[in-house]
Formats: C-alpha cells, structure tokens, sequence
C-alpha cells in the first residue's frame, strides 16, 4: 500500500517526501476534525447523563 | 520479515527507467504483496486507534477549552452589562432563570478541593453540544439555590474533564454556586459507611455545619452512589424516588452532580449529592467579594 503510493508519488525524493508529508497531515486532519467528532458520541466512552 | 519487507517487483526494474521491463511476478510475489498489504492496513488501523486517543484526551479538551471560555466571557458581560444598567431597584435582586436557551451560561460552579482556580461556567441542557461547553444543567430541575435538585451533568474525560476527580470529592467539601446576586454553598452529603457515626464522627467537623444524614422521605441519601445509566431518578427532587412530588416547602435544597464511570466507560454513572448549607447575598458595594468558603483548597 505505502510502497505503492511511494512508487505513484510524481518528482525526485525531496518533493515526494513533502507530498508524502502533506498527505499524512491531510488524513490526520479529516479524522481530527471530520472524523472523529462524527463517531465519537456513538461510542461508548462518555456518556455522562442519566435517561430521564 | 526481510522476505516480506523485499517483495513486490524487483526493485532493479524501478532504479533503472530505460531498462528492461520488469519480469511478470511470479506466485510467491503476489502472495506477498497481499500479506504486505493486510499487514500495513493493520497497522494503520492501530495508528488511527492511538490518534482516537489523542482526540478523546487532548483535542476535545482544547477545543472544549475555548468554548467553555467565550461562554464565561459571556456571563460575565451579561453580568457586568446588568450591574451598569440595574432594570431593578435594590430589593428586587432576585435570580430569574426562566427562558434560558439550551447552551447558554447562567452560572458559575466552584470546587475549592479541586484549587482556587477550579471554576466552570454552568450551561442550560445537557446536549452533546451543551456538554462539550461546560457541566450543563438538566432541563427542568431545580435551578441554584431553589428548593429541590439542582442536577448538572459533566465529561470526566477530555472535553474539559469539568467532573474529572469528582470521585475523590469527600463528605462537606464545598460545591460553591455562583449566580447573578447570590452564592450558594452546596456541601457533599456523608457517605454511606459515615452515615451511621456521623454525629460522633465526621458530623464533627466545623466544616460540616449543617451536613448530616437526611431523613423524612430523603432517609438513605448519601453523598456518593454508582448507578445504571437508566436510573434517571438520581436527579428527581427526591433522589430515588421519582414519583414523589414533594411540595416546594418539603424540598431539600440539594445539588446532584452525574459523570461516567468508570472512567473511559459509560457502563455507570458516578452520582455526588450535595445539600446547601449556606447561601452569601452578593453584595453591590463590594463586587469582588468571594466567600470564605472558596478558600477550603485542602
């Protein structure tokens, strides 16, 4: 998978490293601020109310 | 692992551009390749895990940070906007609460056990959205300082942590309520193994002036319990008993106080009842004025 993605990324090392790069902050971007606050109140950590 | 970590086409086939074209991979290459690709997705899947961590422990806490922030800076100038502009004549300083929307802050709640600068903006609702601002008052039970049960709900983790060590509040430790003219001084009620030698014991206390065990209808109330999620009658005006309507004049003045538990779990809610003991008139001449309550930091 990453070396596939490796291998497809255009240019020489330096500019394949920073695409490498963005894409990474990229994906940890969506999941922080899509993500993440979508599936969190469906997961059974924080729950702090009682049914009324 | 080195022959899994070498497979895929020959890597000679990549150095050279204007070479040969790769030979056709063979059997034992592509099966490789497959085990190569379960194992990175594996990986990955953990690394998104451990970031859902950071999210749950750190992000939300930030973020809950700000909002928790603006709505205090709001309170305040409400507040402040009102003493500059008094609609009321002196004896009139009553508190209203009526028609709060869902997310607004109307008050203050201080832990001094927790340190001086433990202070949370109280929020109307209990909403995701509400919660993620601040401890957030359950709709429809008793506002601070009215007769009745006072119930707010708060993260123990990330979001803030407003109720992240409400475990370790102890009988009498002062849950201090701060409001548009009034302070309202909640104590924890005693626990349930100090109930039976509270007044030899614990009772004892100064600080436990006008804290002991209830009885009447409130008999078995105690300052701590773990209940199930569906036990929505923790909050009731009784605590336990939701379908008693006690009249207002019946009413203990107490505060209930819900979190997860354990924590990082939603199994169980952690409940804390507090009864109030003592409520301070904020005085107009003096607005910075604390009472000496807020400075039980032990």
């Amino acid at each position: 998978m990453y070396g596939w993605l490796w291998r497809h990324l255009p240019g020489p090392v330096a500019v394949r490293a920073t695409t490498a790069v963005v894409l990474v902050l990229a994906v940890v971007a969506l999941l922080m601020f899509v993500i993440f606050p979508w599936v969190e109140p469906k997961l059974p950590f924080n729950q702090v109310t009682t049914t009324q | 692992m080195t022959t899994l970590d070498t497979g895929g086409p020959p890597p000679t086939a990549l150095d050279e551009p204007g070479g040969q074209p790769p030979p056709p991979p063979g059997r034992g290459d592509r099966i490789r390749a497959v085990v190569r690709g379960i194992g990175e997705v594996l990986i990955t899947a953990g690394l998104v895990v451990l970031l859902f961590v950071v999210y749950e422990v750190y992000v939300t806490d930030w973020v809950s940070a700000g909002k928790q922030r603006d709505a205090t800076q709001a309170l305040d100038n409400q507040w402040k906007k009102e003493d500059q502009a008094p609609a009321a004549p002196e004896q009139q300083r009553v508190e209203r609460f009526d028609g709060l929307d869902e997310g607004t802050g109307f008050a203050k709640m201080h832990i001094p056990a927790f340190g001086a600068d433990y202070a949370f903006t109280i929020i109307e609702g209990t909403t995701e959205r509400s919660l993620e601002i601040g401890p957030g008052h359950y709709k429809g039970t008793a506002y601070p300082g009215e007769p009745g049960n006072f119930a707010v709900a708060g993260h123990r983790v990330g979001k803030g942590a407003p109720f992240n060590d409400v475990d370790l509040l102890d009988s009498c430790d002062a849950i201090v309520v701060e409001t548009r003219f009034s302070w309202f001084v909640y104590r924890v009620l005693p626990k349930k193994d100090e109930v039976s030698g509270w007044a030899t014991g614990k009772g004892t206390d100064p600080r436990c002036q006008g804290v002991a065990p209830l009885g009447g209808p409130y008999t078995g109330l105690v300052g701590q319990e773990i209940v199930n999620p569906s036990q929505g009658s923790v909050i009731a005006p009784i605590p336990g008993h939701p379908d008693d309507a006690p009249s207002v004049g019946e009413r203990a003045t107490l505060m209930t106080l819900t979190t997860c538990h354990p924590r990082f779990s939603d199994r169980q809610r952690l409940i804390v009842h507090a009864v109030m003991v003592k409520q301070w008139a904020k005085d107009p001449t003096k607005p910075g004025e604390t009472p000496p309550e807020l400075k039980e930091t032990n």
